[in-house]
C-alpha cells in the first residue's frame, strides 16, 4: 500500500515534470501577448497614439472592406497553392531519399536541405530578385538563344518562388523522415502480394505515412499563410495578401488595432486550418485497432 | 477618426480600459530592467544610418562616449517602440517632421533652448521651420531634410520629359512606373501633378479626382516595393521612372553607377524633414543636448550631408560652406553649392511642399484607396 | 533490374535538382557578393572584395552576428528542452483540456511576426524584460518551441508503444524508461529540432526587432541594410553566415557519422 502511495506519487511527479514546462513559459511570455492583441483590436487611434478605447470599429471597419475579403480569399489561395505545390515537388525527393538513396547521399542531402535555414530568408529571397527580373540572370540565358524576357517578378510565379524557398526544404525533411519510418515489412508484402510500384507507393506507403505527409503540407501553409517577405521582395506587394495589408494599417496613421483585426483573423484561419488538417491526419488511424 | 460607442456600455469599456493601461502601460520604477544607464553612452532613436561611425565618430572620440543607436524602417514603428519602452531607454530622437507634434503632445519630447543650439547659422527659412515649434516653444531641430518629386532613368527619358508628373501616365512608360509602397509621398505627389497646393488639404471633389487619377496608373504599373525593390527596380529598368522618390535614392544609385537622377517637377515637389529632440525621460539630458549641438554644427552637418547610409540636404548654412571646402564635389551633387542655383531656391520659389499627411480626409480614407490601387 | 537503376537514377537527379532550386538564391548572393557593382545586375560588374571588407569593418555587423549566435543557441535548446517535454506529454497522456494544452503551444507561430512583435514588446516591457537579448531569446522560445514539439512529436508517434511499457515491467523507472528508451529513439528527431529552433531564431527579424533594445540580432540588422541603403553587404554577410554554418553541420554530420555506425534502414525496395 505504502509502496504503491509512494510509486504513484512518484508518477504524477514525472507526469506534471514533464507536463508542465510548456504551459508555465507560454503562460509567463505569451498568453498576455495574445489577449493584449484582442484587447487591441477594440482600441482606436488618435493622432498616431494607440489609445485605449472600446469600440467595435476596427472589426466593422476591416470585416466591411471589400479589399479585406477580396485580400484574405486570395492569401488562402496563395497559401494553399505554395502548400499543394510544394508537397507535390517535395514528394519524390522525399521518396527517393528514403527508399533510393544510399545512407552517405541521405545524410548529405539532409544536412543541404537544413543548411539554407542557416542563411537569411531576407538575404535568399533579396537574390531571387537578381535571378528573375527581366534583365536578370535567368532572362539574360533566356535572352541568348533568344527567348523571353519571360515575366517573372511582381507576380504569382515570383511569390510562389519566394515560399518554396521557405518552405520546400522543410516540406521535403518532414516528407522523409516519416517515409523512412514506413515498416518495410508492409512494403515487402505488397510487393510479395505482386502490388505494382506505382500502386504500393500510392496504397501502402502514402497512407502509412500520411500523418507526416498532412503535418508538412500543414507546416507549409502556415508558413506561407503568414510570410510578409515574399510577397513583398518577391511580390512587390501587388496584390497583396494580410501581411502586406497589415504594414498597410501600420503605415497610414498607426492603426495597430486594426492590424490586430487582421492579425487575429489570420490566427483563427490558421487554427481552424490545423485542426482540420490534425483531425484528417490522426482521424482514421484511431478508428483502426 | 470616427468614435461611436461613446458612453455605451461603460462598465466593460472602463474594466478594459484599465486592463488596458495595465498591459500597455510602461512599468514606471517597477522595471527589473533598467535601461543601460551608463553615463558615457547616447542612446539614438533613428532613422538608418545616422548613428553610424561616419556620422558620430568624431562626437565619441571628442566626448568620450558611445552613440549607440536604435534604427527604425518607418515612423509608425518608430512611435509604437518609444511608447512601449521602459522610461530612460532612448535620450535622443530622430523623427520625421509629421510626428514631432505627436511626441510632444505625448510628453516624450523636452522643450529646448533655442540659445543651445546653432539656429542663427541656418538658413532663414529653417530658423522658422514650423514644425520645430508647439505654441511657439523649440522642441525639435531639423537636422536634414530632401525633396521627392520624380526619379527616372536618364537613359530612358529626357530632363524634358520628366518636368511633369503627366509622364507617369504616357504611353511611353506603360509598365515602367514603379512606386515605393506607401500611399503617403505617391498620392501626395500625384495630387501636386493636379494642381492642388498644398497637395495636402484638398476638398472630397479634389480628392475623388485623384483617387480615380492613382487608379488610371493601373496598367502603367511595373511594381509597388519596398526599398531593395524600389533600388533593384531601377537598377534593372523594370522601373523607368517613380514619383515620390528623392535624390537620397537617386545619389545612392548614381555613386552605384546606374543612371538615375531626382527632379522636382514643374509642379512641384515634397519635403521630407528628420528632426533631433531630447527624450523627455532621458537620464542624460546634457549629453543629449550635446549630440544635437554636434549634429546640427557645421562639421556635423557636413557628416550628415554625406553619411554612408543616403546623402541629404542640411539646413545650417555653415554647414554648407564647411561642405563647398571640404567635399565640393558632394556640395554640387548635392545642390548645395553657395554661388550657383542650389536647393534654396527652389525653397524659395514656392514649389515644395512639407511632407503631410491628409488634411480633410481621415488618413484611412487614402490608404484604403491605396490599398484598392495595389488589389487592380 | 535495369529498369530499377533507371528509376533509382531519375530519382536521384530529381533529388539534386531540388536541391539546385534550393541554393540558387544562396549561390547567387555568394557570386554577387563578389561584384564590384553597389546594386546587382547583369553583366557582372567584377570581382571585388570590397563588400566583405566594408562587413567586417562595420562593429555593428559584428556585434549583431554575436547576439545572434547566443540567442540561437540558448533558445534553440530552451525550446527543443520545453518542446521535447510537452511532445512527450501530449503522446504519453490523455487528459482533460488536451486541446487547450496544445492550442497553447501552437498559436504563436499562427500570429504574423510583424504584430507578435509589438504585443511581445508590450508584454516584456510591462514586466521588465524588454529591450535585453535575454528578451529575445524568450520570445523566440515561445515562437519556436511549436516546431521542436511538432518535430519530436512526430518521431514519437512511429514509436512502438510496448517498448516504454515493457521497461517498466522490467522494474525502470518512468524516468530511467525515459532517459534510456524514450530520449534514444527520439534522439534524430531532438538533434532535428534544435537544428530547426536555431534556425528559426536566425531568421527571425520582426519581434526582435522590437524587443532587443540596443542588442540588435544579424536579421535585423539585414533588415535595416536592406531598408533603407540597400548594400549589398548583406551579400556578404549572408555568404560568410552560409560559410560558416555549413561548416558546423558538415563537422557535426561526421562527428555523428563516426559516433553511430550505419543504421539497417534505407534498404532499397
Amino acid at each position: 500500500m505504502n509502496q504503491t502511495d509512494r510509486a504513484n506519487r512518484r508518477s504524477s511527479l514525472f507526469a506534471w515534470a514533464l507536463a508542465l514546462p510548456m504551459p508555465i513559459w507560454q503562460t509567463l511570455f505569451f498568453v498576455a501577448a495574445l489577449l493584449f492583441l484582442v484587447v487591441m483590436s477594440f482600441w482606436s487611434v488618435q493622432n498616431f497614439r494607440v489609445t485605449p478605447d472600446f469600440t467595435f470599429d476596427n472589426w466593422i471597419k476591416i470585416y466591411s472592406a471589400g479589399y479585406f475579403r477580396v485580400t484574405y480569399v486570395r492569401t488562402v489561395l496563395y497559401a494553399l497553392l505554395a502548400a499543394t505545390l510544394a508537397s507535390l515537388i517535395a514528394f519524390p525527393c522525399a521518396y527517393g531519399l528514403a527508399f533510393k538513396a544510399s545512407p552517405l547521399m541521405r545524410r548529405i542531402v539532409v544536412a543541404s536541405l537544413i543548411m539554407p535555414y542557416f542563411t537569411s530568408y531576407l538575404v535568399r529571397a533579396n537574390s531571387w530578385k537578381i535571378l528573375l527580373t527581366d534583365q536578370g540572370v535567368i532572362n539574360s540565358v533566356l535572352g541568348t538563344v533568344g527567348l523571353g524576357p519571360l515575366p517573372m517578378t511582381s507576380n504569382l510565379f515570383a511569390v510562389m518562388i519566394g515560399y518554396l524557398t521557405l518552405i520546400l526544404p522543410i516540406v521535403i525533411l518532414l516528407q522523409y523522415f516519416s517515409l523512412a519510418n514506413v515498416d518495410r515489412r508492409l512494403i515487402e508484402a505488397a510487393h510479395n502480394l505482386r502490388c505494382g510500384r506505382v500502386r504500393t507507393v500510392f496504397q501502402v506507403i502514402i497512407p502509412s505515412a500520411r500523418t507526416g505527409l498532412i503535418l508538412a503540407a500543414t507546416f507549409a501553409f502556415i508558413l506561407s499563410f503568414g510570410d510578409f517577405v515574399s510577397p513583398s521582395f518577391l511580390g512587390n506587394n501587388k496584390p497583396p495578401t494580410l501581411t502586406v495589408l497589415m504594414v498597410d494599417a501600420v503605415k497610414s496613421g498607426s492603426q495597430w488595432p486594426r492590424a490586430a483585426v487582421v492579425a487575429l483573423t489570420m490566427v483563427a484561419t490558421l487554427l481552424l486550418v490545423a485542426f482540420l488538417a490534425m483531425n484528417f491526419a490522426y482521424g482514421e488511424k484511431r478508428k483502426r485497432p | 477618426m470616427i468614435h461611436t460607442y461613446k458612453g455605451r456600455g461603460l462598465v466593460t469599456r472602463r474594466s478594459l480600459l484599465k486592463a488596458g493601461v495595465a498591459l500597455a502601460g510602461t512599468a514606471s520604477g517597477f522595471s527589473l530592467a533598467r535601461a543601460q544607464s551608463d553615463d558615457k553612452v547616447v542612446s539614438l532613436l533613428s532613422w538608418p544610418g545616422h548613428g553610424a561611425q561616419d556620422v558620430v565618430g568624431d562626437f565619441e572620440k571628442a566626448n568620450g562616449v558611445k552613440v549607440q543607436a536604435k534604427e527604425y524602417t518607418s515612423g509608425e514603428e518608430m512611435m509604437a517602440l518609444l511608447q512601449s519602452s521602459p522610461p530612460g531607454t532612448f535620450d535622443v530622437i530622430l523623427s520625421d517632421a509629421e510626428y514631432t507634434s505627436q511626441l510632444q503632445q505625448a510628453s516624450l519630447i523636452d522643450e529646448m533652448n533655442p540659445a543651445d543650439y546653432p539656429l542663427d547659422e541656418f538658413w532663414p527659412e529653417f530658423q522658422k521651420f514650423p514644425a520645430q515649434f508647439v505654441d511657439g516653444k523649440l522642441y525639435a531641430i531639423v537636422v536634414d531634410y530632401g525633396f521627392l518629386g520624380l526619379v527616372y532613368n536618364t537613359k530612358r527619358l529626357t530632363r524634358e520629359e520628366v518636368d511633369s508628373y503627366a509622364i507617369l501616365s504616357n504611353e511611353k512608360v506603360k509598365g515602367k512606373v514603379g512606386m515605393y509602397d506607401w500611399y503617403l509621398p505617391n498620392m501626395m505627389c500625384l495630387s501636386l501633378g493636379e494642381g492642388n497646393r498644398p497637395p495636402h488639404d484638398i476638398d472630397n471633389a479634389k480628392y475623388d479626382t485623384l483617387k480615380q487619377k492613382l487608379f488610371g496608373l493601373a496598367p502603367q504599373m511595373s511594381g509597388i516595393g519596398v526599398w531593395s525593390s524600389v533600388f533593384s527596380q531601377l537598377t534593372n529598368e523594370e522601373s523607368w521612372v517613380m514619383p515620390g522618390v528623392g535624390a537620397w535614392a537617386a545619389l545612392l544609385l548614381e555613386k552605384g553607377g546606374v543612371p538615375i537622377k531626382a527632379v522636382v517637377p514643374k509642379e512641384g515637389g515634397l519635403q521630407w524633414t528628420e528632426m533631433l529632440s531630447v527624450s523627455a525621460n532621458s537620464g542624460k539630458k546634457d549629453l543629449a543636448k550635446k549630440f544635437i549641438q554636434y549634429m546640427t554644427s557645421a562639421e556635423g552637418q557636413v557628416k550628415e550631408a554625406t553619411k554612408a547610409a543616403y546623402w541629404a540636404s542640411i539646413p545650417n548654412k555653415a554647414g554648407w560652406k564647411l561642405l563647398n571646402e571640404k567635399n565640393p564635389e558632394a556640395a554640387e551633387k548635392l545642390e548645395h553649392k553657395l554661388d550657383a542655383r542650389n536647393v534654396m531656391d527652389e525653397l524659395k520659389e514656392g514649389k515644395i511642399f512639407v511632407r503631410d499627411v491628409p488634411k480633410q480626409q481621415p488618413i484611412e480614407t487614402w490608404n484604403e484607396a491605396w490599398t484598392e490601387f495595389k488589389n487592380m | 533490374m535495369k529498369a530499377d537503376r533507371i528509376i533509382s537514377l531519375a530519382f536521384k537527379a530529381y533529388i539534386w535538382l531540388a536541391l539546385l532550386f534550393v541554393f540558387a538564391p544562396i549561390l547567387t548572393s555568394f557570386v554577387f557578393s563578389f561584384d564590384a557593382n553597389k546594386f546587382a545586375a547583369i553583366p557582372w560588374g567584377g570581382f571585388s572584395t570590397k563588400w566583405y571588407a566594408e562587413a567586417f569593418a562595420d562593429p555593428e555587423i559584428a556585434k549583431s552576428l554575436r547576439n545572434t549566435v547566443i540567442v540561437a543557441l540558448s533558445s534553440s535548446i530552451l525550446a527543443t528542452l520545453i518542446g521535447f517535454t510537452a511532445a512527450y506529454t501530449d503522446y504519453r497522456y490523455d487528459f482533460f483540456g488536451k486541446r487547450v494544452y496544445l492550442a497553447l503551444a501552437f498559436i504563436p507561430p499562427t500570429i504574423p511576426v510583424i504584430i507578435l512583435g509589438v504585443a511581445m514588446l508590450v508584454l516584456l516591457g510591462r514586466i521588465g524584460l524588454s529591450g535585453q537579448l535575454h528578451s529575445v531569446i524568450i520570445a523566440h522560445v515561445v515562437y519556436s518551441l511549436p516546431f521542436a514539439m511538432a518535430l519530436i512529436r512526430l518521431r514519437l508517434s512511429q514509436m512502438n508503444k510496448d517498448l516504454e511499457a515493457a521497461a517498466w515491467n522490467l522494474g525502470a523507472s518512468q524516468w530511467r524508461a525515459l532517459k534510456e528508451i524514450i530520449i534514444p529513439f527520439c534522439l534524430p528527431a531532438i538533434f532535428s529540432a534544435l537544428f530547426l529552433t536555431k534556425a528559426v531564431s536566425f531568421d527571425e527579424y520582426a519581434i526582435a526587432w522590437f524587443v532587443s533594445g540596443f542588442n540588435e540580432t544579424l536579421p535585423v540588422r539585414i533588415l535595416i541594410l536592406l531598408q533603407r541603403e540597400v548594400s549589398p553587404k548583406v551579400n556578404a554577410i549572408g555568404s560568410l553566415v552560409f560559410i560558416v554554418s555549413m561548416t558546423l553541420v558538415m563537422l557535426a554530420q561526421i562527428v555523428f557519422l563516426m559516433r553511430e555506425p550505419g543504421s539497417g534502414k534505407g534498404k532499397r525496395i
